[in-house]
């Protein structure tokens, strides 16, 4: 026989119409807390360059946009790595999605079917169904808010620890402990429910002894008739159904906690138990609209503002850093509507903080708790504007936290909502700079730059003094064409030891016939590192008249040695804006760094490697080259080409460990009271891997600072810093030529 | 406070200098130019003053070199007007004519302190600012390392610095000139874009040059750079090759035994 879903069972009307009242109220204040949030992301800036939100809107909603984004939320796939998290979020996500969808449903089953049809959806096998979801959720929902609260309250990791004041690890309490109540509550509910049927069905029984007449007369007078809410026929259909002995509640095997909980709460009074079903139902009722109202106020929001983030985020390329106003960021208003967003979305998981090399090796800074002071920050400032908005700077923001951030965006790459924790740093960066307050060695560095082009405060006329030994002429690229215009970079023209590696490309490219040519002493710094410290000003001038250069010469690709120029000649060189400059020098021409270029040489056969490199040897990922621009594998392979064994760090590919140089920070003194530099915790990282004897890099300044690095924590001895070029030259150069790689390791064993 | 701040141009040391052709004075013609280091801090510490107690900071200098470029970064830094003192040829002149153009352009404008810098390294004695102080009719006090406003007003505080590390507070009565040479602080770094807006806004003063004084008792008879190399021996060779060398050369020296 057909049964369904009973509906209000126990609920005296009056309840039911509070409840009903109740509704709109609820639904009015959330949506005033959703409007009252979003209205604060109004106060943003617009961006230049891009669209409106508006039509950031429209296009966000581009099937494959939306696709991506559903499947991010669905498989909550940006948390990939750890397992833990994963089970946690797919528990609790998906236990409130399906516990959220069934009450839905049972109120389609009552309001729309029932009142209006006096039919019902939830009935036979679809609500046996239906029972068994709800309870296997309700299950997930209490195991994953379980895990959270073990997590955060016992295991205690350091990404989820309180390091502000004003922000607590329990502020997710209450939302954790009201989702655990809701489950409770609803199996509890559930429980009596069942628990009441089963001694209807006995006091039925019982009457039975004396006929079937009896049993029905008996269900009369227990009030059954008008406890079954639905049409006189359907209830006639009912009562005749339980009066043929068969149970009140057919599903209830369908529901396994509740019905385990029945068991429980059988041997209490019918009176008790129906009391007790009231104050469940009402408090789980209470605690569901409490939590509706609650999501636009707390850290839930974040269940609308990460995929609201998501959807909108900024579609340019991660190594392109937007500018609203070169003099930077002062209070929440002067940031870009974007980012509002962003401060809103973060769930505080603390990913990025985990990440962040600064905050590893004890520099003030946490990427975490910067999005949660701004973000706090733009909760108390008012929509409209009173004239006496909070500068960021000082209380909110600390100037040490901003210069200790080495733009790697080890945390934008892990921030499982993509939050643009490096765009925030450099805008509030930008301010600092525009009211003078820089550190000495960066100001050195700036005031060089702004008068020689280069930070080492050199000659601009001994850029190219590193040419000077080799036994060939590098091409002018400013008289003659050339395939390839080799851009230096600072680093690579006028640290010493850099210059070797930049002679030992320019031999590899010699040998591999590749036609080069090289700007001399019209190159200037490219100003990736310049913008990043916040001199928005001086990039400009930097970019323009690189680009002046570039425009005289004549080349069909831009070759790079430093990964932080190609970034910025790949990404923020080009002109950008709709339709693209027409006099843009670098229009059509394509960005190689020498990994790039290397690579492709191999693939084409032209790389006459002679010996094989027999070594065993690790790779850095430099920042710029590998999460900025995804070039993960070309120097992989030319390694793998070279013969060398390649072991891997823990931290490499997109985990890699920043060695600290990025963002200026290279220019910066050392913060005191460290616990140690970056680069020293990378090259440790190294020295844990077995018979790794060479540590290599494709990155100038990845060779500076690790070569200081591997003599401050003593480690010359065993480790070596290499350059990719290098190992490449050492391959192919002729026995005649000695090689600095094969000496060293030499030494080593004599 | 009427502040005024002589700056002057340099020749950069980036780049090796050469003697001129008549081998009496520099080749100004290969040579670039910057700020004068202490003029560039008798600027910061003239910014440093007004923005303790309020006043104006004219900054004064003579047009030569990349003269542009330095009022525009002392404009961008908050230098409130900017007088250039025109000069016919692009080099900078005799500490004496300097200083008496210095002080024509200086007089009309009043000052209550003049703050320039102690000595400009292509100049002799560092007599600038005492000769200009004399043709202001002003004391002059030099090695200054910070100026503060007070004790009493119509004087300002100053720390002046002797030979051994002595350090003096001297109370010195207005007007004055001071040779600086250091400010309270280092000076402040400008961003370029700044530099760009004043380059749009800044207007200078421009004025005649002074009559050229008589001639200087003191005359340049020949520069030439330091003789180098009579001693020195320059080793090359393999890091072994140098090592041994080193060896050799200390126990040539009975260093090494
Ligand atoms: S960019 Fe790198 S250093 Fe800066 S906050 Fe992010 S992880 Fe930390
Ligand atoms: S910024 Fe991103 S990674 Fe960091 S705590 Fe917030 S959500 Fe997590």
């Amino acid at each position: 026989m057909d049964y369904a879903r009973p509906i209000m069972w126990n609920v005296p009307h009056w309840a039911e119409i509070a409840l009903y009242a109740m509704i709109p109220l609820v639904l009015i204040a959330f949506f005033a807390g959703v409007v009252w949030r979003v209205r604060k992301w109004s106060i943003g800036q617009a961006e230049p360059g891009t669209l409106a939100p508006g039509g950031q809107l429209l296009r966000a909603l581009a099937p494959l946009r939306l696709a991506e984004l559903v499947k991010t939320i669905l498989f909550q796939s940006r948390l990939a790595g750890d397992g833990f998290s994963i089970v946690m979020h797919q528990a609790i996500f998906w236990g409130m999605v399906v516990l959220f969808l069934g009450t839905a449903l049972a109120t389609i089953d009552q309001d729309v079917a029932h009142l209006v049809f006096d039919a019902q959806v939830l009935r036979g096998g679809f609500y046996r169904f239906f029972e068994l979801a709800l309870d296997v959720f309700g299950i997930a929902l209490i195991v994953g808010v379980g895990m959270a609260a073990y997590r955060r309250y016992v295991v205690r990791p350091k990404r989820l620890e309180a390091t502000r004041a004003g922000i607590s690890l329990w502020d997710g309490f209450p939302f954790l402990a009201v989702l655990f109540l809701i489950a409770v509550t609803g199996f509890v509910a559930e429980g009596l429910r069942l628990a009441e049927g089963f001694h209807i069905e006995s006091q039925a029984a019982v009457a039975a002894t004396r006929g079937p007449e009896a049993r029905r007369a008996s269900l009369e007078r227990m009030g059954l008739r008008e406890r079954l809410r639905m049409g006189a026929e359907r209830q006639e259909a009912e009562l005749d159904r339980i009066a043929r002995g068969e149970p009140v509640f057919p599903a209830a095997a369908w529901a396994p906690v509740g019905f385990a909980l029945a068991k429980v709460f059988h041997p209490l009074s019918v009176g008790s138990i129906r009391a007790l079903h009231q104050v469940t139902w009402w408090l789980h009722a209470l605690l569901a609209f409490g939590l509706i109202v609650a999501v636009p106020l707390t850290k839930a929001f974040h269940l609308i503002s990460s995929p609201a983030n998501m959807l909108l985020r900024n579609p340019a390329p991660a190594g392109r850093l937007p500018v609203v106003a070169e003099s930077g960021v002062d209070t929440v208003r002067d940031l870009a509507w974007r980012q509002l967003v962003q401060l809103d979305a973060c769930t505080w998981c603390g990913k990025c903080q985990e990440a962040c090399p600064g905050h590893n090796i004890g520099f003030p800074l946490s990427p975490r708790d910067l999005v949660q002071a701004i973000g706090a920050e733009l909760l108390r400032t008012p929509v409209r504007a009173n004239g006496q908005t909070r500068s960021l700077h000082g209380e909110v923001v600390r100037p040490e936290q901003l210069w200790a951030c080495c733009t790697c965006r080890a945390c934008e790459e892990v921030c499982p909502v993509q939050i643009q924790h490096p765009r925030l740093v450099v805008d509030l960066r930008r301010r600092l700079v525009d009211q003078g307050q820089v550190d000495e060695g960066l100001q050195e560095a700036l005031m060089n730059l702004q008068r020689y082009g280069n930070s080492f405060g050199q000659s601009p006329r001994k850029r190219a003094d590193w040419t000077k030994p080799l036994d060939f002429k590098l091409k002018d690229a400013r008289k003659e064409e050339v395939e390839y215009l080799w851009f230096v970079g600072d680093y690579a023209s006028y640290d010493q030891r850099a210059q070797e590696v930049t002679r030992a490309l320019a031999k590899v490219l010699h040998a591999a016939g590749v036609d080069v040519g090289v700007l001399f002493e019209k190159e200037q710094n490219a100003g990736n590192d310049v913008r990043r410290t916040g001199e928005e000003g001086l990039f400009s001038m930097l970019r323009e008249k690189n680009l002046k250069e570039l425009a005289n010469a004549r080349f069909r690709k831009l070759l790079t040695s430093d990964p932080h120029t190609y970034n910025t000649l790949k990404n923020e060189y080009p002109s950008v804006g709709d339709p693209p400059n027409g006099d843009d020098p670098l229009a059509g021409k394509p960005v190689l760094h020498y990994a790039e270029l290397l690579d492709e040489l191999l693939r084409q056969g032209k790389l006459p490697l002679a010996r094989p490199v027999d070594r065993t040897i690790t790779y850095h990922d430099p920042c710029y080259l590998g999460r900025f621009n995804g070039v993960y594998e070309a120097p992989r392979r030319v390694l793998r080409a070279l013969g060398v064994e390649l072991v891997e760090m823990p931290r490499h590919g997109p985990d890699s460990f920043c060695c600290g140089a990025g963002g200026g920070r290279i220019w910066m003194k050392d913060t005191p009271g460290i616990d140690e530099r970056p680069a020293e915790n990378r090259v440790r990282e190294a020295l844990r891997l077995p018979g790794v004897e060479c540590l290599v890099v494709a990155c100038p300044k990845d060779l500076v600072m690790f070569q200081d690095a591997v003599k401050t924590v003593g480690a010359e001895a065993r480790l070596r810093v290499a350059d990719l070029a290098e190992l490449v030259n050492e391959a192919i150069a002729t026995s005649s030529e000695p090689s600095t790689l094969v000496e060293t390791s030499h030494d080593r064993t004599g | 406070m009427n502040l005024v701040v002589v700056v002057r141009q340099v020749p950069d040391l980036i780049e090796p200098l050469e003697v001129s052709a008549s081998g009496t004075a520099l080749d100004y013609e290969t040579a670039s130019f910057v700020v004068n280091e202490t003029d560039d801090h008798a600027l910061e510490q003239a910014l440093l003053l007004k923005e303790s107690g309020g006043g104006t900071v004219t900054v004064v200098a003579l047009d030569y070199g990349e003269v542009d470029n330095t009022l525009y970064t002392a404009a961008a830094k908050g230098a409130d007007r900017i007088v250039k003192i025109a000069r016919a040829d692009d080099t900078p002149p005799s500490p004496a004519a300097s200083a008496a153009a210095y002080a024509q352009a200086i007089q009309p404008l009043g000052p209550e302190l003049v703050l320039v810098g102690i000595q400009a390294h292509d100049e002799l004695d560092g007599v600038v600012p005492p000769l200009l102080a004399a043709r202001l009719g002003m004391p002059y006090v030099g090695v200054i390392r910070g100026v503060k406003r007070g004790p009493e007003p119509g004087a300002v505080s100053v720390c002046k610095e002797f030979p051994g590390a002595v350090m003096a507070r001297l109370s010195v009565r207005l007007p004055a000139v001071l040779g600086i040479l250091g400010a309270e602080q280092p000076p402040r770094y400008v961003p370029v874009s700044r530099i760009r807006a004043a380059m749009k806004t800044a207007k200078f003063d421009e004025v005649a040059g002074a009559a050229p004084p008589p001639a200087s008792r003191v005359e340049v008879c020949r520069l030439y750079p330091p003789p180098s190399g009579a001693r020195a021996e320059m080793l090359s060779g393999t890091e072994s090759e140098l090592a041994a060398r080193i060896a050799e050369i200390l126990a040539e020296k009975g260093l090494l035994k």
